[in-house]
């Protein structure tokens, strides 16, 4: 039940309702429905929702050493831009078994240009 | 090495840049009894084959080597496609899925290597070699799923299977392309009747000989180790292919394993050959799609068997053709094994595979046990199609014989509770009871045709009458001897023509009479050994 109002909440913050309007609203739903008690579990609902879909935005970028973190921003806005995608807030991760290079990897794509990425697939070709 | 090539090198890796594809990719979100569920992955396809990303994070040197005894790359396949998230199994050890981990999309449905190397060996469910000869070289892939032929590629069922089990090649004949299922109890020598058949096949001519291909599905490794033995001791091995999905393999493997071996038929179908296929056995498959579908969440129906449980077995089993001219005149056999508890046929499985097949040699635990082998229940085995197949020659010699069986089996419950029989019943009883004992066979010795169609043609001249029972078995081993000395000629017109004519019978009756001459010793029948 709270999980069906969390996602009605959603979806009006979504459509450009002010969260306050969203909210005030729903609580005087629930009162005329004698359901304020569900409140609280509806607040875990949004904010499960919310991760979920952040999640699903977030853009990972990964490289192997915190110097190179802004060559790779810059690498991986001018990549997004020719694939057509965008990225609002991408969050920089410190990996160093990557060697060198970056990888980039939002929900439904992934981009690797590490240098492990490389030599795992000379190894392969060589090996295999 | 001179200062000028090393600046080189150096300066060539310093301004190294790898170039980065985009790849179709998603995270697992949850994981655990051979299932994952994925989230992204939204362009994937139903069966579509995916990358589970094992290196992430880990040291190259550790990405360089895969887990002991473990396939290099690890898949799944894709089985639920859900509104926000996907289902798929993975084919290989769950343990190395963990949560978080990247899966990549291939973009190609589940495939199996196949091609003439793979004869002798024995491969997964994947197609991937384990009888640790080495990798295949050339190969083609071949999807695991795949429609079947329609009917205008098909032709009527016309060329025999020879089993080499009088008791099938007279009774139950098998055609190319036909849907046989083998099924009985556990322990009824259902595995004896697929693996006879395939040794049967070194008697078949090179050049028309059927490929066999044996999938084992949730058998110990112990048992398909022997059958290889067996196969290769028999020198049966040079034309087979043993797919093997042991009870230890995932649910995934043994449900995907007699599609594997289908492909790989299908391979050398498409080229113009002929193949057997034993599916050993579908009752395993059944329970590990059972597994996987509620894993799955997929809603259970009866026996919590999936709503598609007949679809599986049919659309596997509608695989099985004997392919037009057209299309290269090829045929793919299919003999699946289903086991019943307790002699039960009118089980969900048993029954589903029973209507989809084009007949079924039903194999009972009471005739086994009382020395009957193959312990064959004559009343209820039948074959629909296989006897349009049947060459001439058997026809002419086994005609009445189901008939006659039948007849017995019922006197012979009658003679339980009455002493007093009339001469008719008492010859009919003694002549059954010779006649099962001819139709008895020892398992890995299957005998060819023609030799079939000389011992039957004996039988049918009553030249057992003056046997004793318990001596029927062993004067008919005489027999088949004297047979291969003396008629040789003979037995090879029968099996180049396939037909009985007057003269070859004339040939078998003087045969007989030399035999019975020869050896007046074992013809004395008595009373009590009736």
């Amino acid at each position: 039940m709270e999980t069906i109002y969390a996602q009605a909440l959603w979806q009006m913050v979504e459509k450009g309702m002010k969260p306050k309007e969203v909210v005030m609203k729903l609580r005087e739903s629930l009162e005329n429905r004698g359901r304020v008690i569900l409140m609280p579990k509806i607040a875990r609902a949004f904010a499960r929702i919310a991760e979920r879909e952040h999640r699903k935005r977030a853009v990972t970028l990964s490289v192997a050493h915190e110097k190179d973190a802004l060559k790779a921003e810059r690498e991986v806005k001018k990549v997004l831009e020719e694939l057509g995608a965008s990225a609002e807030d991408i969050e920089v991760h410190v990996d160093d078994s990557l060697i060198g290079g970056w990888r980039l990897e939002g929900r439904e794509w992934l981009l690797d240009a590490s240098y492990k990425k490389s030599l795992l697939s000379i190894y392969n070709r060589a090996t295999q | 090495m001179a200062n000028s090539v090393v600046e080189k090198i150096v300066k060539e890796i310093e301004g190294y840049a790898p170039k980065a594809k985009s790849e179709h990719a998603g995270i697992v979100t949850t994981v655990g009894d051979g299932v994952v569920a994925i989230d992204g992955l939204s362009k994937a396809v139903m069966s579509e084959v995916v990358l589970f990303e094992e290196g992430k994070g880990k040291k190259l040197a550790d990405a360089m080597h895969p887990p002991a005894g473990g396939q290099s790359e690890l898949y799944g396949l894709i089985l639920n496609l859900e509104e926000d998230s996907i289902r798929a199994a993975v084919l290989g050890d769950t343990a190395r899925v963990v949560e978080g981990m990247t899966v990549k999309s291939t973009g190609r449905v589940l495939s199996v290597p196949a091609g003439e190397e793979l004869l002798g060996r024995v491969v997964n469910a994947m197609g991937e070699p384990i009888d640790g000869k080495g990798p295949f070289k050339k190969t083609t892939l071949m999807p695991v799923e795949r429609q079947a032929y329609g009917v205008i590629d098909r032709r009527s069922v016309s060329v025999p299977v020879q089993t080499g089990i009088k008791a099938i090649d007279a009774m139950i004949p098998i055609g190319r392309g036909q849907r046989e299922l083998i099924i009985g109890d556990r322990s009824t020598g259902k595995t004896t009747i697929a693996i006879d058949t395939i040794i049967s096949q070194r008697n078949e001519p090179k050049a028309t000989r059927p490929i066999c291909i044996y999938v084992a599905v949730g058998q110990k490794e112990s048992k398909t180790a022997r059958i290889v033995e067996q196969l290769r001791q028999a020198s049966a091995l040079e034309y087979s292919i043993i797919v093997d999905a042991p009870a230890s393999a995932p649910a995934a493997l043994q449900y995907l394993a007699p599609f594997a071996g289908a492909a790989i038929g299908e391979y050398f179908m498409d080229r113009g050959k002929d193949v057997v296929v034993v599916y050993d056995d579908l009752s395993k498959q059944a329970v590990a799609y059972r597994q996987l579908s509620l894993l799955l969440r997929r809603p259970p129906g009866r026996e919590a068997y999936p709503g598609d449980i007949f679809y599986l077995h049919s659309r596997l089993l509608e695989r099985a053709a004997c392919l037009s001219k057209e299309k290269g005149g090829g045929s793919l056999t299919a003999l699946p094994i289903i086991e019943t508890q307790d002699g039960d046929v009118s089980g969900y499985i048993p029954t589903n595979v029973i209507s989809i097949t084009d007949g079924q040699i039903f194999l009972v635990s009471e005739l086994f046990n009382k020395g009957i082998r193959p312990a064959i229940d004559v009343g209820i085995s039948v074959s629909r199609v296989g006897s349009a197949a049947q060459k001439k020659a058997m026809k002419a010699v086994a005609g009445g014989l189901k008939l006659e069986l039948a007849q017995f089996r019922e006197l012979e419950a009658f003679m339980q509770f009455s002493q007093d029989l009339d001469k008719a019943t008492a010859d009919r009883i003694a002549s059954g009871q010779r006649m099962v004992e001819v139709l008895k066979q020892k398992n890995g010795a299957p005998i060819p045709m023609e030799m079939q169609v000389a011992i039957l043609y004996a039988a049918g001249q009553k030249l057992f009458a003056d046997v004793p029972v318990s001596k029927v078995t062993a004067v008919e081993a005489r027999l088949a001897e004297f047979f291969d000395t003396e008629c040789a000629k003979t037995l090879a017109e029968i099996k180049k023509s396939g037909v009985l004519s007057d003269e070859l019978k004339r040939e078998l009756n003087r045969t007989i009479e030399e035999f019975r001459l020869a050896h007046p010793e074992l013809f004395h029948n008595d009373l009590r050994s009736r």
